[in-house]
């Protein structure tokens, strides 16, 4: 029989991800579950309040509101990664395009966004812009609201979306779409009724690449977002550094990583169940 | 249903600034068998392609029954085609692929399970209308293109290269079986394909097309035994090309000096005259091959003599490669098997032979 060496390959990494991964995860946990000491750190001593301040109401708004903007910003996303993603698949600079994409990974995340700060800032060129042409008489406050943070946030992950989306649709057969045409289909029709159906593996990683890192998001709203983009990344650095309250901060976050695995579980469980019922087909049990 | 007729009127296609297709005029009569010919690069696809409304063409017009398609959209054009690599849609089944045009055209679910089974049995594939196109061998996938193609009645059918990727075999097969399908629905077919053997079996009228042109339109037999040029007279099955001089007209036939092996006889089928250079074809399986000079006959021969320096059994024939004493020119002939092989004492390898064909089966091809 032949050895299995897979294991001994993957020690590294093992290793790497029990003692920086699942370790500090268990740790979280168990803080979640422990009193909050007076200042910061915990009592050993069992306890279930930070589990029942989850139910506060104003924590239920910001979770509430933390899902809008996620949910919005990955559409957005997805509405703007899939034209991008088909052009540069079907663009002869492809090399060009995909350089483009990956630049701004060079310079440093907090920086990319104070630079929306110079952007759409009350002094930003966006409003210069609008005051030089004339469009508007005083500055519009463009930051620190629900909006600014949506944009940043669809910036900040668009990459995310569009490199999965582009490998997924460069590998489409283009002759279908003249098919479908031949076939009666209008331009709109043959995207919808055959593009889409068919680059829906990309869809989906694109969907969870940019929907988990923007639920948890904490810095894009610390930075551009005002009172009403409070979000659930928000509350927890401010309950762990300002109100000291370690067990919140913990419960915070276990709660939001058992509400993202649900949430992808549901998600590609709900894409796998169609490629499952082809299996099954292909197999003859239908 | 009836047939469209298409008339291709002075049609050229630029593709960044380099000709793809020059001055292209064709009359497509309704119902008809129609080949576009030619090797790899001709413009035959991107013929076909502007009749689909793919692509639009830099000059000309495109007449499908008396009206200008080219400004419209593909999916307005009274027109299907049957594409070279299937292009089957993966995520849907065999029925939801070929009732795609109905669904769009939100026919009801009855209609639609009436017609896609009435179709797929055109194609005989009822048994397989559950699976998708992944389970499909590549003969099915083709028959599920056909029929796709064809439950939306166009007047036109368009077919690009559709056997190409198929085994010898199985190509035949469904070359016959789409012949049959042309006959039984009647519609006008545009059969794109560089197979000449494709060609000369099943369509009605060939056009031979080269370097962005058309060459030669005409029947199968017509373009076979009769062929424009010498590019054709290669292109479309093998043949021997003879250069030399006219050396003596007589009534009806031509006697011509050639360099390598002396003088011969060819029927005259075209105007010449003394001191003419021209270019002679005589196809492979009309030179005889035997042991003894033909005494049997009155009519004008010609008789060379050569050695066997190849020889190729195929069953039904066998291709001889005979190279003449005189200076190694070659020429190729083919000896269908009549009778049973072993009765006829068979030609061996370097045996020393005749060659000799009728005056009148060779012809002039060029004339200078």
């Amino acid at each position: 029989m032949k050895k299995n060496y897979g294991q001994i390959y993957t020690l590294p990494l093992t290793l790497w991800l029990t003692v920086f991964f699942t370790i500090p995860i268990l740790i979280i946990v168990a803080i979640s579950f422990f009193k909050k000491g007076l200042y910061g750190g915990v009592e050993f001593k069992l306890s279930l309040d930070a589990y029942k301040a989850l139910f506060n109401p104003l924590f239920l708004k910001t979770l509430t509101s933390t899902l809008f903007i996620s949910v919005i910003t990955t559409i957005f996303i997805i509405i703007f990664a899939i034209p991008s993603a088909y052009y540069i698949a079907r663009s002869k600079k492809k090399d060009f395009w995909i350089f483009l994409i990956i630049i701004p990974f060079w310079t440093n995340f907090l920086i990319r966004i104070y630079a929306w700060i110079a952007i759409l800032g009350n002094n930003g060129l966006v409003n210069n812009i609008l005051i030089k042409l004339g469009v508007i008489e005083n500055y519009v406050q463009f930051l620190y609201n629900q909006w600014s943070v949506i944009t940043v946030l669809t910036y900040v992950s668009l990459p995310f979306a569009i490199l999965p989306l582009y490998s997924t649709i460069e590998k489409f057969d283009f002759s279908l779409l003249e098919a479908a045409r031949d076939l009666g289909a209008s331009k709109a029709q043959s995207i919808y009724k055959v593009l889409l159906p068919n680059i829906k593996s990309g869809i989906t990683t694109a969907i969870l690449f940019t929907f988990i890192p923007t639920f948890g998001n904490y810095a894009v709203p610390q930075i551009i977002g005002g009172k009403d983009s409070v979000m659930v990344g928000t509350i927890i650095a401010r309950e762990l550094t300002v109100m000291r309250n370690w067990p919140l901060a913990s419960s915070i976050s276990v709660a939001l990583t058992i509400m993202t695995t649900i949430g992808v579980l549901l998600f590609s469980n709900f894409n796998k169940s169609k490629t499952e019922e082809l299996r099954e087909l292909k197999r003859g049990i239908k | 249903m009836i047939g469209g007729e298409l008339i291709i009127d002075n049609v050229s296609k630029d593709f960044d600034s380099v000709r793809v297709l020059r001055n292209a005029n064709l009359k497509i009569k309704p119902g008809e068998f129609f080949s576009l010919l030619g090797p790899s690069g001709c413009g035959k696809t991107t013929l076909l392609r502007i009749i689909a409304g793919f692509e639009y063409p830099t000059e000309g017009a495109v007449y499908l029954d008396g009206k200008n398609i080219i400004n419209k959209s593909p999916n307005n054009r009274h027109v299907n085609t049957v594409f070279q690599n299937y292009a089957l849609f993966p995520h849907l089944s065999v029925f939801e692929n070929v009732a795609f045009s109905m669904r769009l055209k939100k026919e009801s679910n009855e209609k639609i399970r009436k017609k896609v089974t009435e179709y797929l049995a055109l194609v005989k594939l009822e048994e397989h209308v559950k699976k998708m196109p992944s389970q499909l061998s590549g003969g099915q996938k083709q028959r599920v293109a056909i029929a796709r193609a064809l439950i939306n009645e166009p007047s036109v059918l368009l077919l690009d290269e559709p056997l190409s990727a198929l085994d010898a075999k199985l190509r035949q097969q469904l070359l016959i079986e789409l012949d049959a399908i042309h006959d039984e629905i009647g519609i006008t077919f545009i059969y794109v394909t560089h197979d000449q053997q494709e060609a000369l079996s099943v369509s009605d009228r060939i056009a031979v097309m080269d370097r962005a042109e058309i060459l030669q339109v005409g029947t199968p037999f017509e373009i076979y035994e009769n062929p424009a040029n010498l590019f054709i007279a290669n292109f479309i099955g093998e043949t021997n090309n003879i250069k030399g001089t006219v050396k003596n007209v007589d009534d009806d036939i031509i006697t011509i000096e050639t360099d390598s092996f002396g003088d011969f006889k060819i029927f005259k089928d075209k105007e010449v005259s003394i001191g003419d250079t021209v270019k002679v074809t005589i196809r492979p399986e009309k030179i005889r091959i035997s042991r003894e000079r033909p005494t049997d006959t009155d009519l004008p021969i010609n008789v060379l003599t050569g050695r066997i320096d190849e020889l190729i059994y195929s069953g039904f024939q066998t291709k001889y490669y005979v190279t003449l004493d005189v200076n190694g020119v070659t020429f190729k002939v083919f000896k269908q098997h009549i009778k049973y092989f072993m009765d006829d004492t068979p030609f061996s390898w370097k045996e020393n032979v005749l060659i000799w064909w009728y005056a009148k089966d060779s012809f002039l091809i060029e004339v200078k």
